[in-house]
């Protein structure tokens, strides 16, 4: 059954068709364009073949037309131009006309198949072109990495240069503190001497004053009071710049620290106007395990700030727990305020605000500073409220409890139980953050620190274990462990137990560590004198005592101090002379100046040590001079290793004991 | 009298337009592989042997001998044979410049441009290579963006000249005729003097010649 054809079925039939027809003179003009021809190739009669064709293709057209006119022709491809885009046409063609044209039927299959392959074509294209961008990236970033390793390493000098400026800084800092030490000493000499001399004749030893010389002296003293101020606040900033202010945390009530403050201050009330109250602290109040000495030296420092600048009126201290394991502790005045512009400035080194009242009175400039580092050091801070003319509040707050004590009461009980996996080192050292220390670099390596803080603690502990090493600071508070070196070495238990030997270089440790007896700063106070030769008595009876000095005031110091005693007093005025005496002497005390003109206390007491005729003499170092830091050439025979502790290297002193640990102790 | 090297290189193309019309492109690889070992450099491949494959191939489709599809499949071959001779291009020393290299748009064929951006970064300049048709648009914020040292755009067809010249007034209004501009492809036989005035220079398909101005023109720069 056949179906007759609608001129619909016919549309879609030729849409189908990816045929074209044309009807082409010889001399290159369409003179008929089918349907499709059109639709397809947008050719129509009319047109020349030089227009229809693509660009750089109207040659081979042509060359169609010419043959095609002349004979029959199949599958010549032509491009044909459709809105700019060459289309591939595959040609049959045959005569027209005898020759005068051709007739021309062509296929767009080509086409179809060609541009598959033209796209195949234009993505190997497209990849080449990444290909060389990403190449030409890459050595872009190979350039750039070398400019970026350059500019690092333009850093790394940078920052090498940068370390070096610090580390010149630091030295210009602690060179400076060191002068600031050296000078505050080298005032003191002369300072002691003037308030040892004037004390003497205010005592009227030798002979009465008149009220007028009295007087005097009294001024001559003040004055020297207060340049002694001056020099300890200097010394004490030094101390606290170089980090070698201790703390001594003791357990005491709020009572006490405010108790101490009422009688302590109360000579600084100089007028009637102003009235200075200590509030009784509220009741309940923890007690406190910190440095008491310190914090008692803040409040004092702001309670004479604020007698300094309250014209009437008065100051008040008061107490109170803040409730999260801090205290604060204020004084209040009602003296003439602080301008809120100055107020930071107060705080600096030599921070002085400008008026009246600070004319009168006198003051470093120094106090609130050192305040600030001391509270700091407590481990909690300072705050101000003060309106000019209403009146200041300086508060303090700090933890009860300090920081370090609570870090101790922790490794106390860390080591309490032996960890079998781990070596016990005997770490004999009194100072908590030095222990810290220990603990934390040793603890890395394998090993249990078991801290004694002092030398009975290490006996007891010796008895319960015996520890692979011991770490022996050479000073612990008052006690040289010289001795406790000869007893573990005399000892069959402990004799071969590796023993590390820790110096330091603070010159009092020193003197001690070198085998001192006694060691004070001067002036040196009569009845610290008394009591040290009484005690020194226990050995045997002291009649005679030895003085060597240089500074000629502080030898007559002595002599007038002992002057009423059963002591008889001789004088040196250096080493040489002073061991000679003491040789020739036998005096039952010696009291020796720790620098001497052409050598050290070190080297006098060698020398006393060396003789057994000077050995057993009781040596008191004396001193009002820093030294340098020195030779460590007395430790010797008996330890395992010899390190010195300053407070910048002490983690790098560790290491190294660490170190020598690892060495020492046989797994 | 025939060089040694053109009896090489006559051997090789014809190998390689077989290898091409046989769509055996590993037969291709090997072609120019060989003649790298026998001591020609990779440009002399590329003009020696690579182009005159192409004209070949287009002389063969001229002549009815291949079809269109044959045609690109050569060309799509020789596309990777380009990219496999660029890996063994002698870069010279950077000379610090940076030429960026075009077909302007609507413009397919790039394989002229290819060759001169190889040559151009042989003797030691950076190329970004942009590649074929590329939008005006584009060109255009591109150079005004990162102006380069000189601006190579490549045109084989007269029918391309129109996206030339607006590529090419586009360019010096937006970089304010700083970047030289060079023109390439077989657009330009015959049409010198017509752009000599906007300051371009001109090169037909000769390279070298290409080079040689680059070198005169661009290092004249500060």
């Amino acid at each position: 059954m056949t179906v007759p054809i609608t001129p619909d079925m016919l549309d879609a039939v030729t849409s189908l068709t990816r045929e074209v027809a044309l009807a082409v003179s010889r001399s290159g003009e369409v003179v008929w364009a089918d349907e499709r021809a059109t639709r397809l190739l947008g050719v129509s009669a009319g047109t020349s073949i030089a227009d229809i064709a693509y660009d750089g293709a109207a040659e081979k057209l042509e060359r169609l037309v010419d043959a095609a006119s002349q004979a029959e022709v199949e599958r010549w491809e032509a491009l044909i131009a459709v809105a700019g885009q060459p289309v591939a046409v595959s040609f049959r063609g045959r005569p027209l006309d005898d020759g005068r044209g051709a007739a021309l039927v062509g296929s767009l299959v080509a086409q179809d198949y060609g541009a598959l392959l033209a796209q195949m074509s234009e993505s190997m294209s497209e990849l080449a072109t990444l290909q060389r961008e990403t190449s030409r990236q890459q050595r872009e970033l190979t350039r750039a990495n070398r400019a970026l390793d350059d500019s690092s390493r333009g850093m790394v000098a940078l920052y090498s240069e940068l370390d070096e400026k610090a580390d010149s800084l630091r030295v210009a800092n602690e060179v400076k503190s060191r002068f600031v030490a050296n000078i505050s000493h080298e005032l003191r000499t002369p300072l002691n001497s003037i308030l040892g001399l004037s004390k003497l004749l205010l005592s009227r030893a030798d002979g009465d004053l008149t009220p007028e010389q009295e007087k005097q002296i009294g001024f001559v003293r003040r004055s020297a009071e207060s340049l002694s101020e001056i020099v300890n606040d200097l010394l004490d900033i030094a101390k606290l710049e170089a980090g070698k202010l201790v703390l001594r945390p003791t357990k005491f009530e709020v009572h006490d620290v405010l108790g101490a403050l009422r009688g302590m201050l109360r000579p600084l009330v100089t007028s009637d106007a102003v009235e200075l109250i200590v509030d009784e602290p509220p009741p309940g109040m923890p007690s406190f395990e910190t440095d008491e000495g310190k914090l008692s030296q803040v409040l004092r420092n702001f309670v004479s700030n604020a007698l300094k600048f309250t014209e009437r009126g008065e100051v008040r201290v008061t107490a109170r727990d803040n409730g999260d394991g801090t205290a604060t502790f204020t004084v209040r005045d009602t003296g003439i305020g602080i301008a809120r512009a100055d107020r930071e400035r107060i705080f600096e080194e030599f921070g002085q605000v400008a008026n009246p009242l600070q004319d009168k009175v006198k003051g470093t400039g120094l106090g609130l500073s050192v305040s600030q580092k001391l509270a700091e050091l407590l481990g909690g801070h300072i705050t101000l409220e003060s309106e000019l003319g209403e009146g200041s509040a300086f508060s303090i707050v700090v933890p009860f409890v300090h920081p370090e004590a609570q870090g101790m009461a922790e490794m106390a009980e860390r080591s309490r139980d032996v960890d079998p996996s781990r070596s016990p080192v005997l770490v004999v050292e009194d100072d908590r953050q030095t222990l810290f220390l220990y603990e934390k670099y040793l603890a890395g390596s394998g090993f249990q620190v078991l801290p004694a803080r002092t030398l009975d603690e290490a006996r007891s502990t010796l008895r319960r274990i015996k520890p692979a090493a011991i770490v022996l600071d050479v000073m612990l508070e008052g006690e040289t462990t010289w001795r406790f070196l000869e007893e573990l070495k005399a000892s069959e238990s402990t004799r071969h137990i590796p023993a590390l030997v820790v110096t330091v270089t603070d010159r009092e440790q020193k003197a001690r560590a070198l085998g001192a007896d006694e060691f004070f700063v001067k002036p040196i106070d009569r009845d610290w004198l008394l009591r040290k030769l009484r005690h020194l008595a226990r050995k045997g009876p002291v009649e005679k005592v030895l003085v060597i000095d240089d500074d000629e005031v502080a030898r007559y110091l002595v002599r007038k101090m002992l002057v009423d005693t059963a002591y008889t007093v001789i004088e040196a005025a250096d080493g040489p002379e002073g061991v000679r005496k003491a040789r020739e002497e036998q005096p039952h005390a010696i009291i020796l100046d720790f620098v001497l003109p052409n050598e050290t206390a070190f080297e006098v007491i060698d020398d006393l040590k060396g003789d057994l005729r000077t050995r057993r003499i009781p040596v008191i170092v004396s001193t009002s001079k820093t030294l340098d830091d020195d030779e460590r050439r007395r430790l010797a025979a008996d330890t395992a290793a010899i390190l010195s502790k300053q407070t910048l290297s002490r983690e790098v002193a560790i290491a190294r004991i660490r170190e020598a640990l690892e060495k020492t102790v046989v797994a | 009298m025939i060089a040694p090297t053109d009896a090489l290189a006559t051997a090789l193309t014809t190998r390689y337009v077989a290898a091409q019309l046989a769509g055996d492109r590993r037969a291709a690889l090997l072609v120019v592989d060989d003649g790298l070992a026998q001591g020609l450099s990779a440009a002399e491949l590329q003009l020696q042997v690579v182009q005159p494959a192409q004209y070949e191939i287009g002389r063969l489709w001229q002549d009815n001998r291949i079809t269109v599809a044959q045609e690109h499949l050569a060309t799509a071959i020789s596309q990777l044979v380009l990219a496999h001779l660029y890996r063994h291009l002698h870069r010279g020393p950077s000379n610090g410049r940076r030429v960026v290299v075009a077909c302007v748009e609507g413009e397919l064929h790039d394989m002229g441009a290819r060759v001169a951006a190889d040559h151009l970064e042989m003797s030691g300049y950076e190329v970004h290579y942009l590649g074929a048709n590329v939008p005006t648009d584009d060109l255009v914020d591109m150079v005004r963006a990162d102006p380069p040292d000189m601006l190579a755009l490549s045109a084989s067809m007269p029918a391309h000249l129109p996206a030339i010249q607006e590529a090419v007034s586009r360019v010096c209004e937006a970089t304010g005729n700083r970047v030289p501009i060079a023109l390439g492809g077989r657009a330009f036989a015959g049409t010198e003097a017509d752009y000599a005035a906007a300051g371009t220079l001109v090169s037909c398909t000769n390279i070298e010649r290409l080079v040689a101005e680059a070198k005169e023109r661009v290092s004249g720069k500060g």
